[in-house]
């Protein structure tokens, strides 16, 4: 129990170190040297010493926002198995939980966004709910076939089953761990779905949001959305954890491996691909959905 | 691992419903060629014979990187079609389309799957790709778009072949891929011809031609 915390803690501690590895890869490869691997850091420290600002036109809303955001990422972030280690929250149905969390984290965002009265807020606002509802299916039917395929509703039990042994589980796997990459870029905001450096207010989805917020409150969304990141990363990085290995470090060491596969996968994808109208953002949401509704099409026919 | 394969051939089907170029349309087709060429492969290790990897090389071949350089030099080169599939039916609504089949060929599949000997996976993968290469004809404009749609739905019957009878003549095979391979030639010399005289590459402008 006692790991389970301190390694959450480091799990907390190393999101604003995630986007700083992200950032720094993406400037070497365009040839640039690129800001600091700590510069996140040094972003939220400076935003912590900054006054929060409040429209005149925020109601209580948009003072509630950014914490319940921040709690249920904290909470969601508990249910997710980090390395080897068990979660510090476990039951059967926690799936659910953890979707519902993010869902209660985007509602708030969406509302606070609203609430200020911009209007530039709340066109981010109708696309990041339009996104969502094309993103929410993708993680539905993956883990929903997972747990379907393994026959258990909680996340640990899930990823614990995840055995190598089997071709067939491998390729299952692996393709499931292709729809929830598309989600993490989605839900993130990165590259393909939403250019994270645009200054454009009309091309944003997630940043438009958070014109508006200043102080602690921005703070809260910023490192909010590192820990997003991460938890996706991890998330992601589960599918490929070859649990069987018995040994915390080794396992251990084998996610920071696989986190940094996946931020090297991210960078590339980044890099290379421009991004998507806004237009064709759902057929490729679907896409990935659709990968989920084959699983459950194709393992309910293995039994037989 | 057959039916691992099938998996990764439906997963090619549904990205062409994503994409909208006709190179990404190309490019599927090449991976389809090369996932039919393993799963033709994948029963042969254990019998090692010259003459029966004869087929999987063939079809490696032509479909993989004949049929494919064709269209890429003789067609796209030459008449300059633009990049994109300019279909007349929303692309998300197409890939709505093909899920919904998918599932009804797989449910349907299964059923059927109670009654006969076919090997429901094989048999649904194989169904859906000609039932997809189908509705490429129906809902591009493009001609260049309809071969490469053609060539999908060959590839689903191809599967059906295999997926159906695990032995299939030898000459038959031989004689679709010909089929194939005349097929697009004539395709691409029909529209060579057709350009020349109508400078047209969709079928609206075909409405035009009479005799």
């Amino acid at each position: 129990m006692l790991t389970s915390i301190l390694i959450y803690i480091f799990f907390l501690a190393s999101a604003p170190l995630f986007i700083g590895v992200v950032n720094k890869l993406k400037s070497r490869l365009t040839g640039r040297t690129g800001p600091s691997l700590f510069q996140p850091y040094y972003d939220l420290r400076r935003l912590l010493r900054k006054e929060t600002i409040y429209a005149t036109s925020a109601s209580i809303i948009s003072r509630i926002a950014p914490v319940i955001g921040f709690v249920s990422l904290l909470f969601a972030g508990m249910i997710l198995p980090i390395g080897f280690y068990k979660p510090l929250i476990s039951f059967d149905g926690d799936i659910i939980l953890f979707a519902y969390l993010f869902g209660l984290a985007r509602f708030f965002q969406i509302l606070g966004a609203m609430d200020i009265g911009s209007s530039f807020e709340g066109m981010g606002a109708a696309r990041e709910a339009t996104f969502a509802v094309f993103a929410e299916p993708i993680y539905f039917f993956t883990l929903g076939s997972l747990a379907f395929i393994f026959g258990c509703t909680s996340m640990y039990e899930i990823f614990h089953s995840i055995s190598l042994n089997n071709p067939a589980f491998l390729v299952f796997i692996s393709v499931a761990s292709i729809s929830v990459f598309f989600l993490m870029i989605t839900e993130t905001s990165r590259m393909p779905v939403d250019d994270p450096n645009t200054h454009l207010e009309l091309t944003m989805i997630h940043e438009v949001m958070i014109l508006d917020n200043s102080g602690l409150d921005l703070f809260l969304y910023q490192y909010t959305s590192y820990l997003k990141i991460l938890i996706y990363a991890t998330f992601t990085s589960n599918f490929f954890n070859p649990f069987n290995v018995q040994n915390h470090y080794l396992g251990f060491s084998i996610y920071i491996m696989i986190i940094f596969i996946l931020i090297v996968n991210l960078v590339w994808i980044e890099t290379m691909m421009g991004r998507f109208k806004l237009k064709s953002i759902p057929q490729y949401l679907l896409f990935a959905a659709s990968i989920g509704i084959l699983n459950i099409l194709v393992y309910s026919f293995f039994n037989k | 691992m057959e039916n691992v394969l099938n998996i990764l051939f439906c997963l090619t089907l549904l990205y062409l419903g994503t994409t909208t170029r006709i190179m990404a349309y190309l490019n599927v087709f090449v991976t389809q060629g090369i996932l039919l060429f393993v799963i033709l492969i994948l029963p042969l290790f254990n019998k090692f014979s010259a003459y029966t990897f004869i087929l999987p090389v063939m079809i490696l071949a032509v479909k993989a990187v004949l049929i494919p350089i064709f269209i890429k030099r003789k067609i796209m080169l030459e008449l300059e079609v633009r990049k994109s599939i300019e279909s007349d039916f929303q692309q998300f609504n197409f890939l709505l389309l093909c899920v919904f089949t998918m599932i009804t060929v797989f449910v349907s599949a299964n059923m059927l799957a109670k009654y006969t000997l076919i090997d429901s996976i094989p048999f649904a993968a194989a169904f859906s790709t000609i039932i997809i290469g189908l509705y490429i004809i129906i809902f591009r404009k493009k001609l260049i778009v309809h071969v490469i749609g053609f060539l999908v739905m060959e590839n689903g019957i191809f599967l059906l072949g295999v997926s159906i009878a695990s032995e299939m003549p030898f000459l038959i095979e031989l004689i679709s891929l010909l089929d194939i391979f005349v097929a697009v030639f004539l395709m691409g010399i029909a529209i060579n011809k057709i350009s020349s005289t109508f400078a047209v590459d969709d079928i609206t402008g075909l409405d035009e031609l009479k005799d």
